[in-house]
């Protein structure tokens, strides 16, 4: 783009601004309409939680009855517990299969094209049909335990859909099938950009590659381990539209995640202002894992400025 | 039959453009338009208010009806957007207490003229009519019935339980089921696992067993029958239609399972009356399974009432101001009412209807009965899993309590009813 004022020497140049004036619209007007919008619209959410709002939102105040009243219902205790356990089992689970996919990809292997798309294959599926055709392999008459039973083992029992105990671990179950694609990716590219020449010189010492690893690719993969972890922990906050489909919080209202618990009160039971308040209680939880990790970011660059 | 209807309405619709010469006018100034969404997309529900539409448009009038397709709850999501901009459809899908409800946060149509243009209000059960004119003035007009407590039996199920008797009480139902189990039916109950499937179990137990109780309890709300011993009961009684369920059926709905149905894997379902119409259109036989009221200890008919109902948002335009009038004449028509119950397997709204002629099955038939039997003997009740009694807060509420129960057998009775009367505290 600055070639454009040298290429017509009779014209004088026109000022630096006006130049670049097509790269200000391209990027601050779209970010500013996106942040407009995210902003002025959590602000409107925050705003009605404290309104006594139902089937529409209308003004008043009410103070922090909606919040008091939705964490006193059973149906967001519950929610958030699963939350808690869904959360810590798929982020550490997700992260450890992706890591083992990529460290077996990295062998050099014949087909490693092939073979990490159809790993990655499940991320272009949308939650919707993961959750659609996970609910028919787990169901017990139709899924695995009866192809199981069909083969011969007439014993085997799989019923972790249907059991609202071990419910939970089947949408952990689908959402690792879903996603651990995608840390395999991101563990890959760490994998590859570790420097050969430190692997040569352990080689030369004489590390094995179980070392090799432990000691020196692994420590080196933190990094992108702290960013898979935020990701898929974000993700797990909003998951909504695979347990949907998967066991629509059941059995019962056994796998209740918050998202759906917004959903159903401001949706189904037209409880505007107690949705609302669900959602900033969502909102305040995704903020303590963000907000963290924004502070290890900004330490992290600080100590690479010092460097 | 259809001249004589055709005659009536003619007379209804002159008298009513006699005595309200604006609607006359608006009539002959535009030609009636009508913009209606409904959830009603696909199978039986879908074919029938298509066939409306192709009568509104033999009427000379343009319809226009975007369906929602889903449960009712993403109809309303549509509605309520629509209401917030300023743009509500002329008329649209609504029923229940809801209509109350909803009618506070946007202007309706005053139906009234027309109402009794049609001398409608005499052929409606009065609770029906009660919902649909909130504050005294109708503003919404039920399109059909259905009962959600139908006991569909399995012909071939019944066979291998070598029973021939419809189950009256409950009682009755829990020796069947224990037959059929016996005589090598997999699931004496068939069932589907969604929220409204639980709730109808428990709402049909609880009625079957007292409607004054229900009545008091579920309608009314009233502290003293929420705690009160049929409640307990009724509980019990889920915990054993809990039990004959087949437990795989996880979040399914409840058309998934109509074939093991009809083939004797599974022997009885209690679902409403639009059972049979998803049954015939996924092409199964009458013959193949009957049709007859929920139980009742006290032997008469229990009614738990659902009807499908349209509301009408006030507009400016005249052209849907004349589609609005045309459509109400239409939906208060009988011949109109016959026309969508045979399409859905529901029964009419208008108590005048005849359903002895062709056309209508035996079950539409006994269930018709069973509503003026049930009207007579004050045992027509509103159902709860359908959003009849109250509106979706509470409704939810309740569910909540009762999918949990059903789906959790360490929960006793006792402690379930102590559960359902503190969500309803909770909800009010």
């Amino acid at each position: 783009m600055s070639n454009a004022a040298t290429m017509r020497p009779g014209r004088p140049a026109l000022p630096e601004w006006v130049r670049r004036l097509p790269e200000y619209l391209t990027i601050w007007v779209p970010l500013l309409l996106s942040a407009a919008h995210l902003v002025s619209f959590s602000l409107w959410t925050i705003w009605i939680s404290f309104t006594p709002s139902t089937l529409v939102p209308v003004a008043g105040w009410v103070g922090l009855r909606n919040y008091t009243a939705v964490t006193a219902s059973r149906n967001w205790q519950i929610a958030f517990d699963n939350l808690l356990l869904f959360g810590s089992a798929f982020v550490l689970l997700s992260a450890a299969t992706g890591l083992i996919l990529a460290i077996l990809l990295d062998q050099r292997i014949r087909g490693e094209n092939v073979l990490r798309s159809i790993f990655l294959y499940p991320l272009a599926v949308s939650f919707v049909v993961t959750g659609t055709v996970w609910s028919w392999l787990l169901n017990p008459g139709l899924g695995i335990q009866k192809l199981v039973h069909d083969l011969g083992w007439t014993s085997f029992k799989f019923d972790w859909l249907i059991d609202r105990d071990m419910a939970i671990w089947t949408i952990v179950i689908a959402a690792i099938w879903q996603s651990c694609g995608f840390a395999m990716a991101l563990f890959l590219a760490g994998l590859r950009s570790v420097d050969p020449d430190i692997i040569k010189a352990a080689q030369i010492d004489g590390a094995g590659p179980v070392r090799t690893y432990r000691r020196i690719i692994l420590p080196s993969l933190w990094p992108i381990t702290v960013t898979v972890v935020v990701i898929q922990l974000q993700f797990a906050i909003s998951t909504f539209d695979l347990v949907r489909a998967l066991t629509n919080g059941g059995p019962g209202i056994a796998t209740q995640l918050p998202a759906l618990v917004v959903y159903d009160l401001m949706f189904q039971r037209s409880l505007l202002g107690r949705g609302a308040a669900a959602a900033v209680l969502m909102l305040l939880i995704l903020l303590a894992v963000l907000l963290p990790y924004a502070a290890w970011r900004y330490i992290q660059r600080r100590r690479g400025a010092h460097a | 039959m259809p001249i004589t209807t055709t005659r009536r309405r003619l007379l209804a619709g002159s008298a009513a453009a006699l005595a309200f010469p604006h609607l006359a006018r608006a009539q002959g100034a535009a030609k009636p338009r009508l913009t209606a969404i409904s959830q009603w997309s696909a199978g039986s529900d879908g074919a029938a208010i298509t066939a409306l539409g192709k009568k509104f448009e033999e009427k000379g009038g343009v319809w226009q009806h975007s369906p929602v397709p889903g449960f009712t709850t993403e109809m309303m999501n549509k509605l309520r957007a629509q209401i917030m901009a300023g743009d509500p459809p002329a008329c649209s899908q609504l029923k229940g207490p809801e209509i109350a409800a909803w009618s506070k946060i946007a202007p309706t149509v005053n139906l009234d003229a027309l109402v009794a243009a049609a001398g409608y209000e005499k052929v409606v059960a009065p609770d029906l009519a009660k919902l649909h004119k909130p504050g005294g003035k109708w503003i919404a007009l039920p399109l059909q019935i259905y009962s959600t407590n139908m006991l569909f039996l399995s012909k071939r199920a019944m066979d291998k339980a070598k029973a021939d008797k419809v189950p009256v009480t409950w009682a009755d139902f829990n020796d069947l089921a224990e037959k059929m189990k016996a005589g090598g039916v997999a699931s004496p109950i068939a069932n589907g696992g969604t929220r409204p499937d639980d709730g109808q179990k428990f709402e049909a137990a609880l009625a079957g067993i007292s409607p004054l109780a229900y009545r008091a309890a579920i309608m009314n709300l009233e502290k003293k029958a929420l705690e009160g011993p049929e409640i307990k009961a009724a509980f019990a009684q889920v915990r054993k239609i809990a039990d004959w369920m087949d437990p795989n059926v996880g979040a399914q709905h409840f058309s998934t399972n109509l074939k093991r149905f009809i083939d004797g894997d599974m022997g009885m379902m209690i679902m409403g009356g639009w059972a049979q119409g998803v049954l015939r259109n996924a092409g199964f036989k009458l013959e193949d399974f009957m049709i007859a009221p929920g139980p009742s200890d006290n032997g008469k008919p229990v009614f738990l009432l659902n009807a499908d109902a349209f509301i009408f948002w006030q507009r400016k335009e005249a052209d849907l101001q004349a589609g609005q009038t045309l459509m109400a004449q239409l939906v208060m028509d009988p011949a109109i009412q016959t026309m969508y119950s045979q399409i859905t397997g529901s029964i009419p709204v208008r108590t005048d209807v005849d359903l002895s002629g062709e056309g209508w099955s035996e079950g539409q038939r006994t269930t018709s009965k069973a509503l003026k039997e049930a009207i007579a003997s004050n045992q027509a009740v509103l159902s709860m899993a359908h959003n009849m009694a109250q509106e979706n807060g509470m409704t939810a509420a309740m569910i909540d309590v009762i999918t949990e129960y059903v789906k959790n057998k360490t929960i006793k009775p006792e402690q379930a009813a102590t559960r359902l009367a503190e969500a309803v505290e909770g909800a009010r």
